[in-house]
């Protein structure tokens, strides 16, 4: 049984369409990386699947039932743009009242619990308008997971979160989804990090799914590349070219060979021509450049 | 990796139960409320002393020349309504009293379910709740309950500030041919009708969602149409058929209202 499969799910917002013909499938126990570019209509989808704004057309179905069966919804955790907490209520009063709103059996245990999961049990007597950006985003995440929710839906959860809130995140998530009956569905622009805990991957773009993939998947539709330092850079560069099809330069300052070689065969080119290379090595491409070569129309 | 999942059935009690619970220890935690208790209890006495300090005295319009009298309440039950001996006399002059008494708590607690609704919506708490809570009726009923008891609430502190102003400043406590089983009926009619104005208020709140200023107008001009029918619906010699007309009324207003608050919820962005 899959925790979320949408089919033909269309929005708009009066003339624009923000949504067309959606189709989506999570399995249970995924952790579904959900990317797309900004006003692509990942959140809009997000908040569909929540029931917070009506959909004009479609289906969604959650672990099999309509996504409007009361027993269904009550085990879902959100976090889609903000904590949604009262401002001048603590951490531990806001904490107390969502979980009365779940009606989770003892409260008070269950808002530790979570509070400790994501370090935040030092700041609970804290009003909710005095906690940094960081501070309400795992505050955020810790109401997302009250009660144990079967499935997730994260907005962002990674904006605002410094390198050791990442790192908690990520070990959240992946603990989340170990029995293999939770499922989360996350939306981030950090593909990076995203990439550490995604199973599965949905790219949309204009209201579209454009693809969904395994992280395996992924990995084998991922080009490799061989990647050198050399002495005289501009000139390798130059001798690259006159080879090979795409070479380009990256942050780093190695130079990117994108044709399906091996390194001797590079090596043995550049020494033929003079140069001598300093560092050579074979890599993939990641998530993030992935993506935007699928942005771009070409893979 | 797949395994079957289990949800647990929520039931309606349990869900009303946790959602009630939310509104109440919140409005008990909410300073406005406070406030509006507070002023509710205050305003009477004010009222009842200033007016009884400026009886008799006159004002004269510069422009006009015309002179206005102001009439001062002579009696303490004059802050809930219109005494029977006192009806059909053209006052000839300003009666605040029979403007600015009880039924200004009906605009009072507007403005508390107004504030407390679109608060929900602007925090973003009311995303949270409808994620998990797919019944959107259990908000307009929660609400609701919660609107009505502050009003209900208001309406008793209005009472006794008023017993307290009518007391500070030595006014009569006689019935005029009444008896005290009107006075308990007239309240009680009150507190009914509550429901009417509760069930208008949630239903202007839930359509402008965060824009509290947009509830607070919708709700009080809603309100100010139906003022001067509450005086008429719910008079001091008020009697068991009062009662049960305000009673049909709450309970009619609060279930079709209600019912339309429901659908807005369900077929417009909570977001």
């Amino acid at each position: 049984m899959n925790a979320v499969e949408i089919r033909n799910l269309s929005k708009n917002f009066g003339a624009k369409q923000a949504v067309c013909g959606l189709n989506m499938t999570v399995p249970t126990g995924a952790i579904y990386g959900f990317i797309g570019e900004n006003g692509s209509g990942k959140s809009t989808t997000e908040k569909m699947i929540c029931g917070l704004l009506p959909i004009n057309g479609g289906s969604i179905k959650l672990y099999g039932k309509d996504y409007t069966d009361a027993d269904v919804r009550a085990s879902i955790g959100v976090l889609i743009e903000a904590p949604g907490c009262f401002p001048g209520l603590s951490v531990w009063d806001n904490m107390l009242l969502q979980a009365a709103n779940l009606s989770v059996p003892d409260a008070e245990k269950e808002v530790v619990r979570v509070l400790k999961t994501v370090r935040m049990e030092g700041a609970a007597g804290n009003k909710f308008k005095n906690c940094s950006l960081g501070m309400k985003q795992r505050v955020g995440i810790a109401m997302a997971l009250l009660g144990n929710p079967t499935l997730l839906v994260l907005d962002e959860p990674l904006n605002g979160l410094d390198a050791d809130g990442m790192r908690i995140m990520r070990e959240i998530l992946t603990d989340i989804v170990k029995d293999g009956k939770r499922s989360i569905v996350i939306s981030s622009h950090l593909l990076g990090e995203l990439q550490k805990v995604a199973t599965h991957y949905g790219i949309i773009r204009h209201g579209k799914m454009i693809c969904e993939m395994t992280a395996d998947e992924l990995d084998a539709s991922c080009r490799t590349y061989v990647a050198l330092l050399a002495g005289e850079m501009s000139r390798t560069k130059m001798l690259l070219e006159r080879k090979y099809s795409r070479v380009e330069e990256d942050e780093a300052g190695y130079l990117r060979v994108y044709d399906p070689i091996t390194p001797e065969e590079v090596v043995t080119y550049l020494y033929k021509n003079g140069v001598t290379i300093t560092e050579i090595k074979t890599d993939k491409i990641g998530l993030e450049e992935y993506y935007i070569d699928l942005m771009k129309g070409g893979k | 990796m797949e395994s079957a999942v289990t949800f647990e059935k929520s039931r309606f009690g349990k869900r009303m139960r946790s959602m009630l619970k939310v509104d109440f220890k919140r409005m008990c935690r909410s300073k406005l409320f406070y406030i509006l208790i507070a002023c509710a209890l205050v305003i009477p006495i004010l009222m009842t002393v200033m007016m009884t300090m400026m009886d008799g005295s006159v004002s004269v319009d510069p422009q006009t020349g015309a002179e206005t009298v102001v009439h001062g309440p002579e009696n303490t039950w004059q802050s809930i309504g219109t005494l029977p001996a006192e009806e059909g006399e053209a006052p000839g002059g300003t009666d605040v009293m029979a403007m600015c008494n009880i039924n200004m708590m009906f605009m009072g607690a507007a403005v508390f379910i107004c504030l407390f609704i679109s608060e929900d919506f602007r925090s973003g708490y009311a995303k949270n709740l409808f994620t998990v809570r797919a019944r959107r009726g259990d908000y307009v009923v929660s609400k609701t309950a919660a609107g009505f008891v502050c009003g209900a609430l208001m309406l008793a502190a209005y009472l006794i500030g008023a017993l307290l102003g009518g007391a500070i400043s030595g006014l009569s406590f006689d019935l005029c041919g009444l008896s005290a089983g009107n006075i308990v009926m007239c309240m009680i009619a009150k507190v009914f009708l509550m429901l009417v104005f509760i069930a208008i208020d949630v239903l202007v709140s839930v359509a402008a969602k965060q824009k509290a200023w947009l509830c607070l107008c919708g709700s009080l001009a809603a309100g100010m149409l139906l003022f001067m029918t509450v005086s008429v619906i719910t008079p001091l010699a008020s009697t068991m058929m009062n009662v049960l007309l305000c009673l049909a009324g709450g309970a009619l207003f609060a279930l079709g209202l209600g019912a339309v608050s429901n659908t807005i919820l369900k077929k417009t962005s909570l977001v």
